[in-house]
C-alpha cells in the first residue's frame, strides 16, 4: 500500500474526510472485482462474502460522505484516487479460484488490519486536532470491522482439511 | 475540466467492461491497474491510444482497456505496433505480451524496434512459463525447471530480458512488479512519457503454474529498488551490471534512461516528409515522373 | 437392458466433471466395455464451463454419439453453454443439481421433453459425506453406478489407485460420497431401467489413450528420432509425449523458440539422416509453410502433424474443425505436391501416423497428417494392436557403386533418388531451396526446372493407386453415397449403420489419403452413385471443392458443410440420406411416366 503526494502535517479535515471516502471507494471496487472474479470462476460462497464486504464498505463510505457534505457541501475535492494505493483494498494476490469462504474472510481480515495500521502510522504526523480525532475514529472503525469478520469466521464450520485441488478439474489449455 | 483546460481522466475511464479470463490472483490484474493509473496520470484520451498485443494470457490485456485494442498473433505485436505508429504518429502506442510472446517467437523483432527508436512503450509480463497453453517452458524459465514439456528438467539457460534489451541499445529500460504497486504504476508512467522506445519488464506471477518462490511473497523476499542501491539510471554500464542479477534478484525501478534522448524514428520521418513535401507533384500528375526527357 | 449409453455431463471446472468422466471411462474399460470420452470447455483457464461426453458400449464404438441417453447438469448455466455439443432428446434421462432450485418440470431445455427428469441434492450429499461440496463428481459416479450398473466396484478401485499417495482420508471421503450417490439411485429407481448388460470381453486387455498420445507413440514406433515443435493447443501433448519418452530410444526433442524453428530443426534432423517430425495446429501450419516448401524441393522426408482447430487465425483454439485442408494441400508457394493423410479415430491414428512416415521416407517428401481437436483430445478404449503387422519403410540410401560420382537428385525410373546424409563417405551433396541440377548445384535453367518439377510431381503417381488408403463400406453398387474424413467419418459410419438398419441402400467412402486426389478411386466409387453428400466441418466446403478440382462429380453429389464447433449428429445425416432417397424416387417416377 502507498500514499503519493499527501502532506499529513497540513491535511485539512475536508481532505481527511475525502481521503477516508476514497479509501472506502477503493476497497469497495476491489471487493466488487473479487466478487465478479469468484462468480466467473464458479466460487459462489466466496463471491457472496465479497458482496457482503462491498455492502459494508459502501455503507461506511456513504456515512462519511454524508458527514463531508454536511460540513463542507460540495466544495471541490483536492485529494484524488491517484494518491492512494491499496490502503484498505485487498491485494489482488489474495484471491484464488475455488477459494473457501474462510480464505475470503482471512483476506478481508488482512486488509482491515492493513487499513488500521495505515491510520496508526499516519497519526503522529497529523497536526490538526479534528483530523486526529477523525483518524482515531477511523482506526477504531477498522478494529470494529475486524471484530465483525471474526464473528463471521467463527460461524464457519472448520474447513474439511481436503484440498480443492484433489477434486477440481485440471486447468484448461487455450 | 481542470484549470489548465486539459480533460482529466481517472483510472476507471481506461477500464473496459470485458471480464478478464485470468485466474483470480494473477499478477496481471495488478499490472492492468498500474496501466490504468499511468494513463490517467498522463491524461491521454482513451480513443487516442492504440494497445497492441500478441497471444497469451497477458496478451488479453488490450481488451480490458478502453483504448483501441489489437490482439494480434503470437510474437508479432511489435511489427504491427510499429505500423500503427508510422501510420499515425500522434497516437499513443502501447505494446504488451508475455515472456514467451516477446522473447521466444517474438525475439527477432525487439532488436529492430530498438534500432528504430519509435516512440512505443513495450510492457512484458514475465512469469517464466507458458500459461495459456497449460504450463510449458518459456525462454525465461530457469535451467532445470520441471514443466510438462521438461519432465526431467530444462536443459536450457534462460534469456535475460533486461540485458537483451540493454545490449540492443534501448533508451529506457525498467523493471517492475505487483510487489510494489505504486512503483509499478509510476514506472509505467515514466516509460510512456519517455520520448522513444521504452521497455518495462514486469514480474507478474502465474498462480496456476508458477512455482512457490515466484509468487508475490517469494518475489518480495528478493526485491530491492534500484533507487535504494543508489543506482544512477544515466549509467548504461552500471545498468547492465545490475541487470545480470535477473533471476536471482528482483531489481525494481529504472535501470537505464538515456539522459539525452535522441530523435525518435517518428521525428526523423516528420523531418523528411517536411523536407521533401515541397518537391511533390500533385497526385494527378504523378505519371509525369515517367515522361521521357 | 441397454448395450450402449451416451452420457453428457456439464458443470464448471471446479466441479471436477471431466475428472469424473475420466474415472467413468477407466472403470468401464476395466469392466470390459468399449468407451469413448470427449471433453469441451470454455475460454477460462480455471473454473469456466466444462463438459465431457462418455459413450459406453458392449460393441466397438464408431463415434462419440449423437443425442444423449443421460444428461448430468451440475448447473444449467454451464450446461446450456454447450448447446449442440450436448443434445438432449425425448429419450434422455436428465439428472440435475437440486440446489439449482429449479422444479423438475421447469428445466431450461427448450422444445424437448426428456424421458425422465430427476433433481438430486448432489452438493448436499457431497458436503454431508465427504465434508466438501467439491466431492460432487464422486457422488455423480455413484449415481451412475446405481442407475446404470457401470463401475459399481471399478470406479472406486480406480479412484483409490489414483489417490493412493494423497492419503487415506481423501480416499475414504470419496468412498462415502460414492456410496451415497449409489444409495440414492437405488432408493429412486428410474421409470425405465437403463442398466447396461455385462460386457462379454471383461478381463480382456484394453488400451486407453487419446489421439495425441497415440500419434506420438506411433511415431516412435515408426522410428522417429527427432521432434521439433512449439506449444499450441490442441497439439502440445504430442510434443509432451516426446519430452517424456524419446530420450529412452536414443532420440531427442526440442521445444523450439517458435513454430518455424521447430520445423526447421526437424528439417535439419532429416537432412542429417534421421526420421523427424513436428506437430502444430492451424496458426503453426501457416507459419511453417516456407519450411515445408524447402523440404519439398530438397526432397527431404518429414512428417508434419496438424491437429486442426477452429480457424481462421487464432479462431477457436478449443474447438474442432476441418478447415486446414486447403492449407495442407496448397500452402507453400510454387508447384508442390505434398501428401496429406487423415486419421478418423484414436485407433487408426496409430497406423496412419506410421503410414505417414513410410510415405515420407519412400517418396522423400514432407507429409501432413490432418488430425483434429476431437480425435486428438478424446480418449478411447482400444483392443491391443498387433504391431508386428506394420511394415516400416526407410529411405533409400546410396550404397556401393552409387557412391561413386554420387548425384543426389539423379533421374531414376520411379523419380526417387537414393538420399545420402552428412557422415556418409562419398555421398556429399548440396541441399537447397534453389532449383538445382542432378548433383544439387543451383540452376536457373527452364529445361532443368521443368524436368525437376516432373520428377517431384510424378514420383507421387503410385500414391493415387493406394486403394488401401480408402475405406468403402455399404453396398458397392448403392445409388446414394456419403464421403467424409477425419472425425466426421465416425459420425457417418454410425449414420450408415442406422440407415442400413432402416433399409436404405447407401454406401460411404472414407479417404485416409486426401491429397494427391486419387481420381481413379473416386471415379470407381461414384460410378453407381446418383445422389450423394460430401460431409465436412468447413465453412467453404473445402473437400467438395478439392474433389471438383480433380474429378467430374455426378451432378447430384452435393456438399453438406458447416463451420466447426457445430457437430454433425448421426440422426441428422440419416435424415439427409432419406431426403436424397425421396428425391431419387421422385426422379425415377418422373422417368417412368409414359411419354405423351
Amino acid at each position: 500500500m502507498a500514499i503519493q503526494g499527501i502532506d499529513f502535517a497540513s491535511l485539512s479535515l475536508m481532505d481527511a474526510l475525502d481521503l477516508a471516502i476514497l479509501i472506502e471507494d477503493e476497497a469497495q471496487e476491489r471487493y466488487e472485482e473479487f466478487a465478479a472474479q469468484m462468480e466467473q470462476h464458479r466460487t459462489p460462497d466466496a463471491a457472496k462474502f465479497f458482496r457482503y464486504m462491498v455492502e459494508n464498505e459502501s455503507k461506511h463510505g456513504r456515512e462519511l460522505l454524508a458527514r463531508r457534505v454536511q460540513k463542507f457541501g460540495d466544495a471541490p475535492r483536492v485529494v484524488t484516487r491517484a494518491m492512494i494505493f491499496d490502503i484498505e483494498a485487498p491485494d489482488y494476490d489474495a484471491a484464488r479460484a475455488f477459494m473457501t469462504p474462510r480464505k475470503a474472510m482471512e483476506a478481508a481480515m488482512a486488509c482491515e488490519v492493513k487499513a488500521h495500521n495505515f491510520f496508526v502510522a499516519a497519526l503522529p504526523a497529523l497536526k490538526d486536532v479534528e483530523v486526529r480525532a477523525l483518524f482515531e475514529e477511523l482506526r477504531g472503525e477498522e478494529l470494529e470491522h475486524q471484530k465483525l469478520v471474526q464473528i463471521e469466521l467463527a460461524k464457519l464450520p472448520p474447513d474439511s482439511g481436503l484440498s480443492d485441488e484433489d477434486f477440481v478439474d485440471e486447468p484448461a489449455p487455450q | 475540466m481542470s484549470a489548465t483546460g486539459t480533460c482529466e481522466y481517472q483510472a476507471k475511464d481506461y477500464k473496459s467492461d470485458l471480464k478478464p479470463i485470468w485466474c483470480p490472483g494473477c499478477g496481471d490484474f495488478s499490472v492492468v491497474q498500474g496501466i490504468y493509473r499511468a494513463l490517467a496520470a498522463i491524461g491521454r484520451a482513451p480513443h487516442e491510444i492504440a494497445f497492441v498485443s500478441g497471444i497469451g494470457c497477458s496478451s488479453r490485456i488490450p481488451g480490458y482497456t478502453t483504448a483501441y485494442g489489437f490482439n494480434t498473433i503470437h510474437g508479432r505485436s511489435l511489427p504491427i505496433a510499429q505500423g500503427i505508429k508510422m501510420a499515425n504518429p500522434d497516437l499513443l502506442v502501447l505494446a504488451a505480451g508475455g515472456d514467451g510472446d516477446g522473447f521466444s517467437i517474438g525475439g527477432g523483432h525487439i532488436a529492430h524496434l530498438i534500432r528504430r527508436n519509435m516512440d512505443i512503450t513495450y510492457i512484458v509480463m514475465d512469469n517464466q512459463i507458458y500459461g495459456l497453453t497449460k504450463g510449458q517452458l518459456s525462454p525465461t524459465s530457469q535451467k532445470g525447471r520441471v514443466t510438462c514439456t521438461s519432465r526431467y528438467g530444462s536443459m536450457e539457460n534462460p534469456v535475460n530480458p533486461l540485458l537483451y534489451v540493454l545490449a540492443y541499445g534501448a533508451g529506457f529500460v525498467a523493471q517492475a512488479s505487483p510487489t510494489d504497486l505504486a512503483g509499478m504504476a509510476s514506472t509505467i508512467e515514466e516509460a510512456i512519457r519517455y520520448p522513444g522506445f521504452a521497455f518495462v519488464n514486469i514480474q507478474s506471477p502465474c498462480v496456476t503454474y508458477g512455482e512457490e518462490a515466484q509468487q508475490i511473497k517469494g518475489l518480495k523476499a528478493i526485491s530491492e529498488t534500484l533507487a535504494s542501491l543508489g543506482h544512477n539510471p544515466a549509467d548504461r554500464l552500471a545498468a547492465m551490471d545490475l541487470a545480470q542479477h535477473y533471476g536471482e534478484k528482483l531489481h525494481l525501478g529504472v535501470f537505464y534512461r538515456n539522459p539525452e534522448p535522441p530523435p525518435t524514428y517518428g521525428d526523423l520521418v516528420k523531418e523528411r516528409q517536411d523536407l521533401l513535401s515541397k518537391d511533390a507533384l500533385p497526385k494527378e500528375r504523378i505519371l509525369d515522373l515517367f515522361i521521357k526527357k | 437392458m441397454r448395450k450402449d449409453l451416451v452420457f453428457g455431463m456439464a458443470g464448471s471446472g471446479g466441479d471436477g466433471i471431466v475428472s469424473a468422466g475420466d474415472s467413468l471411462l477407466q472403470a468401464a474399460a476395466a469392466e470390459g466395455y468399449h468407451g469413448v470420452m470427449t471433453k469441451s470447455f470454455g475460454s477460462q483457464i480455471r473454473g469456466g464451463e466444462s463438459s465431457c461426453r462418455v459413450r459406453i458400449s458392449t460393441t466397438p464404438i464408431l463415434n462419440p454419439g449423437g443425442n444423449l441417453d443421460v444428461a448430468v447438469a451440475l448447473n444449467w448455466e454451464d450446461f446450456l453453454k454447450f448447446g449442440a455439443e450436448l443434445p438432449v432428446s425425448g429419450n434422455t434421462v436428465v439428472i440435475y443439481e437440486a440446489a439449482t432450485n429449479i422444479p423438475v418440470d421447469q428445466i431450461p431445455l427448450v422444445g424437448v421433453t426428456p424421458l425422465q427428469v430427476i433433481a438430486v441434492p448432489i452438493a448436499a450429499m457431497a458436503k454431508e459425506t465427504a465434508g466438501t461440496e467439491r466431492a460432487k463428481n464422486t457422488v455423480v459416479l455413484g449415481l451412475i453406478a446405481g442407475w446404470f450398473g457401470i463401475g459399481a466396484v471399478a470406479v472406486m478401485k480406480g479412484i483409490r489407485k489414483k489417490l493412493a499417495k494423497k492419503g487415506e482420508e481423501l480416499v475414504e471421503a470419496n468412498q462415502r460420497a460414492f456410496d451415497a450417490g449409489r444409495a440414492f439411485a437405488m432408493e429412486h429407481p428410474l421409470k425405465t431401467s437403463m442398466n447396461v448388460i455385462a460386457s462379454e470381453t471383461k478381463g480382456a486387455v484394453k488400451l486407453i489413450t487419446d489421439g495425441n498420445d497415440m500419434c506420438a507413440a506411433a511415431a516412435i514406433f515408426a522410428g522417429c528420432q527427432f521432434f521439433g515443435g512449439y506449444p499450441i493447443t490442441p497439439s502440445t501433448e504430442i510434443m509432451q509425449f516426446f519430452t517424456d519418452h524419446v530420450w529412452k530410444y536414443g532420440g531427442s526433442v526440442l521445444q523450439a523458440e517458435d513454430e518455424i524453428a521447430g520445423i526447421g530443426a526437424a528439417v535439419g534432423a532429416s537432412f542429417a539422416g534421421k526420421k523427424a517430425m513436428t506437430a502444430t495446429s492451424g496458426p503453426g501450419l501457416s507459419l511453417k509453410s516456407e519450411m515445408m516448401g524447402l523440404a519439398s524441393i530438397a526432397e527431404l522426408p518429414l512428417v508434419i502433424v496438424d491437429v486442426q482447430r477452429g480457424g481462421p487465425s487464432t479462431g477457436l483454439p478449443t474447438k474442432t474443425e476441418q478447415s486446414d485442408l486447403f492449407a495442407a494441400a496448397f500452402s507453400a508457394h510454387g508447384d508442390v505436391i505434398r501428401p496429406v493423410l487423415a486419421p478418423t479415430s484414436v485407433a487408426d491414428t496409430f497406423r496412419i501416423t506410421i503410414e505417414a512416415f513410410n510415405i515420407a521416407e519412400y517418396y522423400q517428401t514432407p507429409v501432413i497428417v490432418l488430425s483434429d481437436q476431437e480425435i486428438a483430445s478424446r480418449k478411447e478404449t482400444l483392443d491391443p494392436i498387433d504391431t508386428t503387422q506394420f511394415k516400416i519403410i526407410n529411405r533409400l540410401r546410396p550404397a556401393g557403386a552409387e557412391l561413386q560420382d554420387y548425384k543426389r537428385f539423379k533421374q531414376t525410373e520411379n523419380h526417387i533418388s537414393p538420399i545420402s546424409h552428412p557422415g556418409l563417405l562419398g555421398g556429399t551433396y548440396l541441399a537447397s531451396g534453389i532449383e538445382h541440377v542432378e548433383s544439387g548445384a543451383p540452376t536457373n535453367s527452364g529445361t532443368v526446372h521443368q524436368r525437376m518439377n516432373d520428377k517431384r510431381t510424378k514420383k507421387f503417381d503410385p500414391l493415387k493407386d493406394r486403394k488401401d488408403l480408402f475405406e468403402v463400406s455399404g453396398n458397392p453398387d448403392a445409388p446414394i453415397a456419403m464421403v467424409a474424413w477425419g472425425s466426421v467419418a465416425g459420425v457417418c459410419r454410425e449414420a450408415l449403420a442406422m440407415a442400413q438398419a432402416e433399409g436404405l441402400n447407401v454406401k460411404l467412402l472414407v479417404p485416409y489419403l486426401l491429397y494427391p486426389v486419387a481420381e481413379g478411386v473416386y471415379n470407381d466409387f461414384f460410378r453407381s452413385v446418383q445422389k450423394g453428400l460430401i460431409i465436412e466441418q468447413t465453412h467453404l466446403a473445402q473437400t467438395f471443392k478439392l474433389l471438383r478440382m480433380h474429378l467430374d462429380l455426378p451432378k447430384d453429389v452435393k456438399s453438406l458443410a458447416r463451420s466447426g464447433a457445430n457437430p454433425f449428429l448421426p440422426g441428422e445425416i440419416v435424415a439427409a440420406l432419406h431426403h436424397l432417397l425421396s428425391e431419387l424416387q421422385r426422379s425415377h417416377e418422373g422417368k417412368l411416366q409414359p411419354q405423351e
